[in-house]
């Protein structure tokens, strides 16, 4: 290395960058002016008529974005085409995307957002925010528009009950959840009849199979540690539901006080931590995200996996064929408890916006009526194998899949015993905690009782917090 | 001597200087202002709160915790990264057989070889390691139990008191063969008749290595440490891949991962940049105090 | 490259050295015989594991990126049963890798350019003349580097999208370069302030314009910093993570990390581990492979402006 240039003195190096952390830079002097704030969307505006509700500018262009994720994006592509067909001089444009608020939220403090969100996955933007922001449409023309396929029924009536519920915000819908979904365990068919096994229907039914399971040498349950803990937050509602009634649940999306201190939330989260003091738990599943532990559960190293109903869908490149997957409600703590052992935790998801600030605001509500005619709702369900809000689309038809008609049996099942829980979707803070605290308590880091104080605190800490917009339901 | 001195000062400055106050000078001015506001990130208007933010702030028990572990990353990585460079750049360089101070044998291969992780794209490291730490089927726990160290086997980045460290494993990895390199050149710059007066008076290799190696090194391994430093307040891509909410139990968030988690998941803008602010100055005291203790009181010439 | 037209300073013989330093040697009683076997072998051994931890997880990946799904969830250990070159197909197509590599060279090329032709610029001038403001404009962009970009996002957004270049390749190549100038002027300020000035002057006796003394002169003079700088800006523009995800929102123009951690994000949803791995694959060998050609450029170049 003799060949090297003198190159600069090390010390030169030392003495600016010294010199620059020790004076205080004077950026702030320069503050310039904000960036222009985005006026309210020039909506395009056309004629109304019978087929055309809204008033929807022909020529006006939509700006489509979609969440690709498990239900993939051909479908949105459909719905496109439909639009297409009935504006033909509008240029509609398409992109499906899995990070929407990675890459929407800047567009919206633009002022600039897309005309139709679908506003889902792991990096979506928190509802309540956009709502309390003042970012969204409110859809009730929408939901008292006639239907694209019968005029004398509004797009209300078409819906099944609750579907609007996760995104009703004081009375006013903000947004149109499109995918019903049910959450449960999943097993598949076909290990479980090897064995000679059933689908229990009471909690001690479930350990009881658990522990014959973890004799057969498979782990009875997976969950993805690193990505999805909540996914089994799910269970732990299921079980007070069904334990207390809906008004537990209520009580915690209200936030009252106490409410996490509940009997039968308590009873839930015990039997859930008991699931990880007994050893039930996929050896490692802290550490695996979502998909690695859903790929570890059709591989068939754990046995049963709670999930949504968009599991069949999201795995099926890696399913063997052969496993039958199948739905499994789940079963009460007690036989006489406040709702039937059928009651079923209903979530309508998917939840489609369009942004108060879109330029075509009448579009994007006219393409949710699209989406909604049974046309839309049945191509939707035969390419992704899962439900609609649209009240029976698609009948009994399970297009060939075993967890699709196992779900549309317990959904009849479940006759009007569907609940959920909203608070996650409301309050991001909460969310976040509810998060790493449900991983503490599957890890066995954490017990019951400290994983009800810590939410009960965090809740009490949102209520007292006069900055964050309440919702009650 | 200088004329046509205005002309190339104005002529050389006029683009650059616009450019960087438009992107970069004013933007984080910008950002100043922000976090006195409780914006959220998605209107126009940003109504005014003062300090509040950064009251909030210091009462936010998470807030303390990410500071804690960047206050780990930044003495960790460093030493661990130098350690190791020091160690394999020595063995390369003064580690020769036959008596003389020279370098092993294959040691340009070994150095070629240390040197790929530091050139991989961070994102590629990042899916890479996900599946290394796996623990159903990763490499790393595959081939702990394929030598019988199957008791080591871990659940690498779902248990809070090892997955700070699996990451910072990560940094490490990535880092180590950059340093191999650059004190090895370090080495080789030092001349040879030094060496040689050491031998001649007796110095074994280990002596060699200690009294007269290292203390030659001690600038380059002080710039070394800033880098470092640098690359440990950065590694956002990295944790944001393979801890993308915090990890287990928030073990390990850091608070570039905080800031951008408070603002794009929680929308709370204000409060996310008054942590930037928080970030900005904190690095800067870190470099004031890294240099202000690091007088030298001599310098070697050679 | 040259060799070194000057010194520093001799060199101090090693006697004169204070004590503090590095002290006189002590005479061991049994002297220890370098270079005995044994240590030689644990010398070997120790590096040898070093490089196999350096290189088994990129070859595990090479090798993966021939499995199909499933096998990728078996045995990490074992071989694919049978080659699968489809997944690279799957890779280049579905995941348009292809176009993320296009759009990486042309934004990362033309950044590169403009930040060492502007950032040469101001550091020249900051380092041969005095004016009024000459060290506050060299504080402001060495300041520049102690500020997290995460901190500036989302006021850039606006400033980007008002000047209409969010999503274009020029809007890129500007963010960039701004965001590398810091590092830069600050390296190469104090690379200029140790070049020898002497021939400058003669040729401004000559009559030759400033202008003409930098790009004839002190420009080639300058190239070791500058191929060293180079070098460390390249590294880190075919990196960079964060600004393109937040500017760079058309999906046609995305670079390869934001394609690539789009793609792994994409995992969550449909499991098609094995089209990831060759995505990775596809986009780790260009740059393993110019290190390789270039390898002694770059270790020189990465090394020569920290070292003396």
């Amino acid at each position: 290395m003799n060949t090297l240039p003198p190159s600069f003195s090390r010390r030169a190096l030392l003495r600016s960058t010294a010199a620059v952390a020790l004076a205080v830079p004077a950026a702030g002097l320069l503050a310039a002016c904000a960036g222009s704030s985005g006026d309210s969307g020039t909506a395009a505006e056309g004629k109304v008529t019978a087929a055309n509700p809204f008033g929807v500018a022909e020529d006006a262009a939509l700006d489509v974005v979609v969440f690709k994720g498990g239900y993939s994006d051909d479908y949105a592509k459909f719905d496109e085409k439909l639009y297409a067909k009935k504006f033909p001089k509008a240029k509609v444009s398409h992109s499906g995307i899995t990070e929407i608020g990675t890459e929407l939220q800047p567009r919206f403090v633009a002022g600039d957002p897309p005309d139709v969100v679908d506003n889902s996955g792991a990096k979506k933007m928190v509802l309540g925010t956009l709502v309390a922001d003042g970012q969204l449409a409110n859809l009730s023309d929408l939901l008292k528009a006639p239907s694209a396929d019968d005029p004398d029924t509004t797009v209300e009536d078409t819906l099944l009950s609750g579907a609007l519920d996760p995104a009703t915000f004081d009375g006013k819908v903000m947004g149109l959840p499109y995918v019903f979904t049910v959450s449960g365990f999943w097993y598949s068919k076909t290990l479980l009849d090897k064995h000679g096994w059933t689908w229990p229907t009471t909690w001690d039914g479930l350990t009881a199979l658990a522990a014959k399971i973890k004799k057969a040498g498979i782990a009875p349950f997976a969950y993805g540690g690193t990505t999805a803990p909540d996914y089994f937050f799910s269970p732990l509602m299921a079980l007070a539901a069904k334990q207390g009634g809906v008004d537990v649940i209520k009580a915690i999306d209200n936030l009252e006080a106490k409410a996490w201190q509940a009997e039968p939330v308590k009873a839930a989260a015990e039997a859930i931590a008991s699931l990880a003091s007994s050893g039930y738990f996929l050896k490692g599943s802290e550490g695996l995200d979502h998909t690695q532990a859903q790929t570890a559960w059709v591989q068939g190293k754990a046995a049963l996996y709670h999930s949504g109903s968009f599991i069949e869908n999201e795995m099926k490149a890696i399913t063997p064929d052969g496993f039958d997957m199948v739905f499994g409600t789940v079963p009460p703590l007690s036989k006489t408890g406040s709702l039937p052992q059928t009651a079923l935790h209903a979530v309508a998801g998917e939840i489609y916006v369009v942004p108060a600030k879109a330029k075509n605001v009448r579009g994007g509500k006219e393409y949710l009526r699209t989406m909604l005619s049974k046309e839309a709702a049945v191509n939707f369900t035969k390419t992704t194998h899962a439900l609609t809000v649209v009240k029976g689309a698609t009948g009994e038809e399970d297009f060939g899949s075993t967890a699709l008609g196992s779900v549309t049996k317990a959904i009849d099942a479940a006759g009007d015993d569907l609940f959920s829980y909203l608070f996650p979707s409301w309050y991001a803070d909460l969310a976040t905690t509810l998060k790493t605290e449900i991983a503490n308590l599957l890890a066995g880091r954490t017990d019951a009782a400290v994983f009800l104080s810590k939410m009960q605190a965090k809740a009490d800490a949102v209520a007292a917090d006069s900055s964050i917009t309440k919702f009650k339901r | 001597m200088n004329h046509g001195k205005t002309r190339i000062i104005l002529l050389f400055l006029a683009l650059p200087l616009t450019l960087y106050a438009v992107l970069v000078v004013s933007p984080y001015a910008q950002a100043f202002q922000i976090s006195l506001t409780s914006w959220s990130g998605f209107t126009a208007d940003k109504p005014f709160v003062g300090f509040d933010n950064f009251q909030r702030l210091l009462q936010d028990p998470e807030f303390w915790r990410a500071l804690a572990h960047n206050g780990l990353l930044l003495v960790v990585v460093p030493l661990v990264t130098i350690a190791l460079g020091l160690f394999f750049a020595a063995m390369l360089n003064v580690g020769g057989s036959g008596g003389k101070v020279a370098g092993v044998r294959g040691s340009a291969f070994y150095s070629r070889v240390y040197f790929l992780p530091h050139i991989l794209p961070v994102v590629i490291t990042a899916v890479l390691w996900q599946f290394i730490y796996n623990p159903q089927i990763g490499l790393l726990n595959g081939g702990l139990e394929a030598i019988g160290l199957g008791g080591l086997a871990h659940s690498w980045l779902g248990d809070p008191t090892v997955a700070l460290w699996a990451l910072i494993g990560v940094l490490v990895w990535a880092g180590v063969g950059f340093y191999v390199v650059l004190f090895s050149a370090a080495m080789q710059s030092i001349p040879k008749d030094i060496f040689e007066a050491a031998e001649l008076d007796g110095a074994g290799r280990f002596q060699t290595l200690t009294r007269i190696t290292l203390p030659l090194l001690r600038e380059t391994v002080q710039v070394a440490w800033i880098y470092l430093g640098i690359h440990a307040l950065d590694a956002f891509a990295l944790f944001m891949v393979l801890a993308p909410s915090g990890g287990p139990d928030n073990s390990t968030m850091v608070l570039s991962q905080y800031l951008y988690l408070s603002a794009f998941q929680k929308g709370n803008f204000g409060y996310a940049t008054a942590i930037g602010v928080l970030l900005s100055l904190l690095s800067l005291l870190m470099t004031a105090l890294t240099f202000g203790t690091s007088r030298k009181k001599t310098t070697i010439e050679f | 490259m040259t060799t070194s037209p000057q010194r520093t300073r001799p060199t101090a013989p090693l006697a004169e050295r204070s004590s503090s330093e590095a002290g006189p040697t002590t005479t061991s009683p049994h002297r220890t015989r370098p270079g005995a076997p044994l240590a030689t072998g644990v010398t070997h051994a120790l590096l040898a594991v070093w490089a196999l931890l350096s290189t088994v997880p990129l070859l595990w990946a090479l090798i993966s990126a021939f499995k199909d799904n499933s096998e990728l969830f078996g045995n990490p250990w074992q071989l694919p049963s049978t080659w699968h070159a489809d997944n690279f197909a799957r890779a280049w197509s579905k995941a348009s890798i292809g176009d993320f590599f296009v759009n990486t060279l042309i934004v990362v090329f033309g950044a590169l350019a403009l930040t060492m032709i502007l950032g040469s610029m101001v550091a020249y001038v900051l380092a041969r003349f005095t004016f009024p403001g000459s060290r506050l404009i060299y504080y402001t962009f060495v300041a520049g580097m102690a500020f997290p970009v995460v901190l500036a996002l989302v006021p850039l957004f606006f400033i980007v999208k008002n000047l209409g270049l969010l999503g274009s390749y020029e809007g890129m190549i500007l963010v960039y370069t701004a965001y590398a100038l810091p590092f830069t002027v600050f390296f190469l300020t104090s690379f200029f302030r140790t070049l020898p000035t002497a021939v400058a002057e003669a040729a401004l006796i000559d009559g030759a314009s400033q202008e003409a003394i930098f790009f004839r002169i002190m420009l080639p003079m300058a190239k070791p910093g500058l191929l060293s700088v180079g070098i460390f800006n390249f590294l880190g523009m075919w990196n960079q993570y964060l600004l393109p995800v937040a500017l760079n929102t058309d999906r046609d123009k995305y670079v390869l990390s934001q394609g690539l951690a789009s793609l792994s994000s994409q995992q969550g949803y449909e499991a098609d581990w094995s089209a990831l791995f060759a995505g990775l694959v596809i986009a780790a060998v260009p740059v393993i492979a110019l290190y390789l050609m270039l390898q002694r450029r770059i270790q020189a170049g990465l090394t020569v402006g920290m070292l003396k």
